[in-house]
Parts: structure tokens; sequence; C-alpha cells
């Protein structure tokens, strides 16, 4: 090690003081597991956005995973259907704290081109509460990984010693249905 | 056993001539709609018969189906099955005209096994009742939806929108 220059706070054995919420911040924010919900077309763009061209290894997010248990992001991708959103909701309750919702596309976000549809949910924010909402149709890989740079911004802000609004008690009961008392 | 697609070289005025002859009674208004398509009216009680003649005949059987839909003509309801024959290489559609108001039509999943999921889906849509279909259950939909979506005359329920 003698040929490395030596900082001279750190020649003898020392102590670097930190909050614990920027710790588990910068752990959280930068090993984000996204997991695969992919329903229409936007899911080829999240899909190429893992390949090597957009290569989403480059943030640390590339760890897809089938299983909502292992994840800790949902990129809701496409139309969410009528049928589709009791499977939707019963796999974000699956995924444990803490966990956050991209809505990607139009589809996600209103309905998009088929808000007129008569099975069509007009945005996944009336079934889980989302996080980002990404506009296009579908959104470039770029976009989708903007996405989730703000939501590494929104993770940064968070704070488990003292849990504000988005963390863990405020999040559960925030979709229009369950504000109403109708559960969803 | 391979099939020869298009082994049996038939011009389709032809084709159309022996299924006449065939099936004269039962084909009303055969007709060639494309060179590769004949088209014809069936009644409603006689479809069967006429989809298992289609599938038997000797040469040229209609050995698969590709589609059934369903139409809303206000006025009726009508149901149509696209037959293909692969010896021929060439189609037949089956037009079954059925009651409005009593939408009922027998099922041919069992001559054609691939109809399963299409009567399925015309039930769903459009709310065709197939007599004698093993699994009559909604295909796209919801099960508790209130309503067959492509009628003309569909309403929209809030009830099949639980988070609106």
């Amino acid at each position: 090690m003698e040929h490395y220059p030596k900082l001279e706070r750190f020649e003898q054995p020392n102590v670097i003081t930190t909050t614990a919420d920027l710790v588990f911040n910068w752990a959280r924010s930068r090993s984000i597991f996204p997991f695969t919900y992919g329903l229409a077309c936007c899911a080829i763009e999240m899909l190429s956005s893992g390949f090597a061209r957009f290569d989403i290894a480059r943030f640390g997010w590339e760890v897809f995973r089938p299983t909502p248990r292992q994840c800790d992001l949902m990129i809701v991708a496409g139309t969410v259907n009528e049928k589709m959103a009791p499977v939707l909701k019963r796999l974000y309750d699956q995924m444990s704290e803490p966990k956050w919702v991209i809505s990607m596309g139009a589809c996600a976000t209103s309905g998009g081109p088929f808000y007129d549809g008569y099975n069509v949910v007009n945005g996944v924010d009336k079934i889980v509460p989302v996080d980002v909402y990404i506009p296009g149709c579908p959104p470039r890989p770029e976009a989708l990984f903007q996405g989730i740079l703000e939501l590494q911004k929104k993770i940064q802000q968070m704070s488990f010693v003292a849990p504000r609004i988005d963390d863990a008690d405020e999040r559960v009961a925030t979709t229009p249905a369950e504000k109403q008392g109708r559960g969803a | 056993m391979s099939i020869a697609i298009g082994a049996v070289k038939l011009a389709i005025d032809d084709l159309g001539a022996r299924l006449g002859a065939e099936l004269g009674a039962d084909l009303a208004d055969l007709r060639v709609q494309e060179p590769d398509t004949l088209v014809a009216r069936v009644d409603r009680r006689r479809l069967r018969a006429v989809a298992a003649q289609l599938k038997g005949l000797a040469e040229i059987a209609y050995d698969s189906c590709n589609f059934v839909a369903a139409v809303d003509h206000v006025t009726h309801l009508e149901t149509v099955y696209h037959l293909y024959s692969y010896a021929t290489n060439s189609y037949i559609e089956l037009h079954v005209e059925i009651d409005r108001d009593n939408p009922v039509c027998d099922t041919i999943c069992d001559l054609y096994p691939a109809a399963d999921w299409h009567e399925r889906e015309a039930w769903d849509m459009m709310g065709v009742r197939f007599d004698g279909h093993p699994d009559l259950r909604r295909i796209l939909l919801k099960d508790d939806w209130i309503g067959h979506p492509l009628r003309k005359d569909y309403v929209d329920l809030l009830e099949n929108h639980p988070n609106v």
C-alpha cells in the first residue's frame, strides 16, 4: 500500500460519521430491483433498455425479477385493463416495503389512446400509488432511465427514522377507491 | 401424415359446383367471393350437419376452422365460420343468421376444437350462446362483467369499473 498517496486523516484508524438515512437511501437508490410488469408495447422499450444498446446495467437496475417478493420497483409498462387490475393490485401488495411504482407511458398514466375503452383502467394510479410518471407512447429507453433517475432522487429524500408522506403509512391507502371507502 | 397444401388443383368455380352438388340444399346463395373463398348462408339448425359434412368431404375436406366471428346487424345477429381446406388451399365462409333476442347457436367445437375459444369470445363480446359448448365462460373480460360490449346497444355500467 506504500505507493498510494495517503490522505492525512486516514493515516490512523478512523471513523466516518453520517446519517443512517443517507447510507440506507444510498444503497436503496442504487440497487433497484425492477419487477417485470410489461403489459403492452411499452414492455418492448423496457426490454430493449435492458439489452446492450441502452444497457440499464450502467445504472445498476438490471436485475429484473419475475416475482414481486424480490422487487422494490414496479414498472407498469402498458395498458392496464379491468381484468388485470385486481392482479396488479395483488402483486403490488406482495412486494415488500419499501417499494415504488413507475407508470411508464400514456396508457399506464391515463389510459392513453384507449381512454374510452370499455375494458381500460384510466391510469394505474387508480389502483396503486405512483411515484414517477413517464410520458410517451411508448417512451424511449432514455426516458425510462430519466424516470428512474428521478425516482433515485426521490428515494434519497426518504427517511425511515421520520417517515413522511410517500413513506409506509401514507402510501398504503391512497388510491381514490380506497379514499372513498369502496376498497380495491 | 404430411398435408400437401393445395395438392388438389381445382378451380374455385368447379369447387363451388361440387359443393353445390353435394350440399346444395344447405348452402344458400353459394358464391365466389375471392379467388380462394366461397361464401354461403346456412340455416342455424343445419349448421352442425353442414360443418360435419364439409369436414368429411373426400379429397377437399374443409379440415380446419380458422375463425368464428359474430356480427351485430342490429336487426339480427350473425355468426361467421371461416373454414379452410388444406387440400385445395381455399376457404369457405358460412354465415349463420341468429335471433337477436334469443341468440342461440349450436357449437361446432366438438368438430373443430379450434372453435372453442372463438366461441367463448363471441359469447363474451356479443352474447351469443353456443348450445353444447363444454365451457362457455367469458374469455377476455372479467367473469362478473355486465353486458356484452361489442353489441350495438351496449351500455357501459359503473359496476364494471370498480376502480374509477
